[in-house]
């Protein structure tokens, strides 16, 4: 029990640090980046006006005061009301969770379920035809920009064939294009770790072993092989997930997905700073949660890094 | 996640669109030519932000909070004035101006509407304890009486001869006095009741915003059950959408865009010659550009025609003037600015010119074509022999400098006409203390004031005819274009666009062709 614990309350205390962290550059940056209300209001509005919405916002006291009532509010689960929206930026930004939790779910999985079984296959039939074709089609996927796949997507599959929908938020036949482009990218890297991941292991001298005691190949694959290449698959696999539940602003507005990355965007456009944060704020902690979830999973996978009793 | 700017992101798209151009026409049965369709769907390039009306001026709220609430009176495509929640007004004394209100009229709770909404909206736009986003648009008044609960009677500080038509644009909006007092502002803006053709259905941010008919509408149902607005931020999935009727409308289509919806079998383009003008303002009190003959050469250097041509596909015309054409004194008398390379150089000699830096200050995409305009002008700038240089910034830089009147040269603006007339254009915003107040000429500013606070349209024509002549000598604004709004239809809509960006779909402008 105490081995769990020491193993698991610094990584606990690493994951504040970099909440805290995050939050605290974004309410800096966001500051610096300029002021709000010249966006708020007509562009002839007078600068007593101007002065006025400055001091209801609170944006006319010293950053230091604001941001210790920023820090306040927040352990209290409160981030501040939107200043473009007029409603608590955190039920803003709730609204949006839903839609990118879906679609960075389904990308995660197409990209998952694809790219591993490719990758273990080019690798096992290496130099083959399928193995140039697929690491081929990995490439592409790794180097063509999010907004040529997302609108050939469109083009293509939705235009010409009339498979999908061009864009917007709706049933399964929605999700498939701005999935496939957002898992574009995950899919090619994890297909290509895997690939050498699984040669490496391939090349080890308990494969060697296990072939030359007669062990059918299928059991070499499974039983050593995959289970020796996993580290690295699942930490790529585990980043790429933070990556695509984190938010995808071009995918997002490419396919006029309302998700928080466009949201996000959106909102440092408008210095909409409450929102930003908060956007921030539970992205990190995603990708904390996620990776957090990895480094438990390491110790499952591989007896080395588990805590000794 | 790929790390691509906005900006490289709408190149591509607008590169890959033009290039999906040469790609046959999708083929459409003919009968697309009409539809049974009940609801109205329309894309437009960003989501609303808000509902409550007098809390935005954005031309993607405007179009929607326009048709949840009507105005006293209401500016329809053809520029004129027509009767929305007043059936008639006149001015009954020099400051006084009374409204008939409309009978029977309900909010879409039920309320009944009287004078008391229509002076408790009015009211609240310039309450200081409201703090609404259209504190200024209606400051002239001094008063607001309802002798009756069918009419209105407003007492101006000075004479105001544009009152109905400031009550036809932002700000004049009517909100339902009672409903507002009862819920809040907050609840207000989640839930808004109006008295016009739509109401609200639902919101989901950034995906759909649904208005349904209201059937007991004064001016007639409209011509659908619902109306769906679609946020769809790219140029080239928006137009796609349109291509596969997902959508029955979109805004915002860009001029090098409209040959491949108008060569669709089943779409076209429709518009209207924007109510304003696309200028390069000029921070006058900035050496060189405090010289007016250097401001004179500037403009003589600029070769629109070529601008409206290549970079508009001739969707937009030179203008002649600072009034946009449409407006009232409009002089129609004005040939199109000229274009003379030879003169400019001569003008530069005669202003003693030596090569100081020229800047010109420009977004990218917060008007279209803004930052190839500037390259464009930057280049024939060079030619004529000024040291011209283009610094692109962002948007909210832009507000900022917009705020601080710190722009370092010329930068691009699009003054909107809000009341068809040169007082709410030119003198709105180059006027003494207005949004770009660089420049001052004691003639000028006594016209501009006078014409302001004058009934007699007469004096005012004279008046704007000779700041017209004051300003091509000094070029506050150097004006390049007057382009078109264009939106991109299904044939089956029938709807003619509004220059000032209105989206109207009462009965009177829209239509769906049944079969």
């Amino acid at each position: 029990m105490r081995g769990l614990l020491g193993f698991l309350v610094p990584k606990l205390l690493r994951a504040l640090v970099a909440v805290w962290l995050v939050t605290t550059v974004v309410f800096v940056v966001m500051r610096l980046s300029g002021d709000p209300v010249p966006l708020l209001l007509p562009p002839d509005a007078p600068t007593s006006e101007i002065m006025r919405v400055r001091r209801e916002l609170g944006l006319d006291r010293a950053l230091p005061v604001q941001y210790a009532t920023f820090a306040a509010n927040v352990l209290r689960g409160d981030f501040g009301r939107s200043i473009h929206f007029r409603e608590p930026a955190f039920s803003v930004v709730k609204g949006y969770l839903g839609a990118t939790v879906e679609l960075g779910l389904t990308a995660f999985f197409i990209a998952a379920l694809v790219a591993v079984p490719i990758g273990l296959l080019s690798a096992i039939r290496r130099n083959t035809l399928l193995d140039h074709v697929a690491m081929g089609v990995a490439l592409v996927g790794q180097a063509a920009p999010t907004f040529f796949l997302g609108i050939l997507f469109i083009l293509l599959l939705s235009l010409k064939a009339d498979l999908f929908p061009t864009g917007g938020r709706g049933d399964w036949k929605n999700l498939v294009l701005p999935a496939l482009t957002l898992g574009a990218f995950a899919m090619a890297s994890i297909a290509r770790l895997t690939r050498s991941a699984v040669l490496e292991v391939l090349r080890a001298d308990y494969i060697r072993t296990a072939r030359a005691k007669g062990l059918a190949e299928w059991l070499v694959i499974v039983k050593h092989t995959l289970k020796n290449a996993a580290l690295p698959i699942v930490t790529i696999t585990g980043l790429q997930f933070g990556t695509l539940l984190g938010g995808a602003v071009v995918t997002e507005t490419v396919f006029s997905w309302p998700g928080i990355g466009r949201l996000a965007i959106q909102s440092i456009y408008n210095r909409d700073y409450p929102v930003v944060q908060c956007a921030v704020f539970l992205s990190a902690i995603m990708f904390i949660v996620v990776n957090f979830a990895i480094d438990l999973f390491y110790g499952l996978l591989d007896p080395r890094v588990r805590p000794r009793a | 996640m790929s790390q691509v700017t906005r900006r490289e992101l709408l190149k591509s798209a607008a590169a890959l669109g033009a290039a999906a151009t040469l790609s046959p026409a999708l083929a459409r049965p003919a009968h697309a030519q009409t539809t049974q369709k009940q609801e109205l769907v329309v894309g437009q390039s960003g989501d609303i932000s808000k509902l409550d009306p007098h809390f935005s001026t954005s031309s993607n709220d405007i179009r929607w909070s326009f048709n949840l609430f009507d105005n006293l009176t209401s500016r329809h495509p053809d520029g004129k004035l027509y009767p929305g929640l007043a059936t008639e007004w006149k001015l009954t004394g020099q400051t006084t101006w009374t409204f008939k209100l409309r009978s029977g009229v309900k909010f879409h709770n039920g309320d009944p509407f009287t004078s008391a909404d229509a002076k408790a909206s009015i009211e609240r736009t310039y309450d200081p304890n409201v703090k609404s986003m259209v504190a200024t648009v209606l400051t002239t008044i001094d008063r607001i009486e309802t002798p009756d609960a069918g009419t209105l009677v407003i007492h101006t500080k000075k004479p105001d001869p544009l009152l109905p038509g400031r009550l036809g644009f932002y700000g004049g909006q009517i909100v339902p006095e009672k409903y507002l007092k009862s819920v809040g502002p907050d609840a207000f803006n989640a839930k808004p009741v109006g008295t016009g053709p739509v109401k609200l259905g639902s919101w989901t941010k950034d995906d759909k915003l649904v208005l349904e008919a209201n059937p007991d509408y004064w001016g007639g149902k409209p011509d659908f059950d619902r109306l769906v607005m679609r946020p769809i931020p790219e140029t080239a999935p928006r137009i796609a959408a349109l291509l596969k009727g997902e959508v029955d409308a979109i805004t915002q289509l860009p001029a090098d865009q409209g040959e491949r919806v108008a060569g669709n079998a089943t779409t076209r383009v429709a518009g209207a010659l924007y109510a304003g003008l696309y200028v390069l303002a000029v921070n006058s009190k900035r050496p060189p550009l405090d010289n007016p003959l250097v401001k004179q050469a500037l403009s003589h250097a600029i070769d629109r025609e070529a601008i409206v041509k290549e970079l508009w596909r001739n969707r937009g015309i030179v203008p002649s003037q600072p009034i946009a054409k449409g407006d009232n004194h409009f002089d129609g008398s004005l040939p199109p600015l000229p274009y003379n390379p030879g003169a400019a150089r001569d003008l530069l000699k005669k202003a003693g010119y030596k090569g100081e830096e020229i800047f010109i200050e420009t977004t990218v995409g917060y008007l279209t074509n803004d930052k190839q305009m500037s390259e464009a002008i930057q280049g024939m700038w060079k030619d004529a022999g000024v040291n011209a240089k283009v610094e692109v910034i962002e948007y909210s830089v832009r507000a900022q400098k917009n705020r601080e009147k710190s722009f370092k040269g010329v930068f691009w603006s699009d003054p909107t006409s809000t009341l068809t007339d040169p007082d709410g254009m030119m003198w709105r915003l180059l006027g003494p203390g207005g949004p770009q107040d660089y420049w001052r000429h004691a003639r000028w500013d006594e016209l501009g004031n006078a014409a302001r606070f004058s009934v007699d349209e007469k004096f005012r024509g004279e008046a704007y005819k000779e700041m017209t002549k004051i300003f091509l000598e000094h070029f506050p604004w150097i004006p390049i274009l007057q382009p078109y709004e264009d939106y991109g239809l299904q044939k089956f809509v029938e709807f003619t666009p509004n220059p000032n960006q209105q989206f109207e779909i009462r009965r009177f402008n829209f239509k769906f062709k049944r079969a």
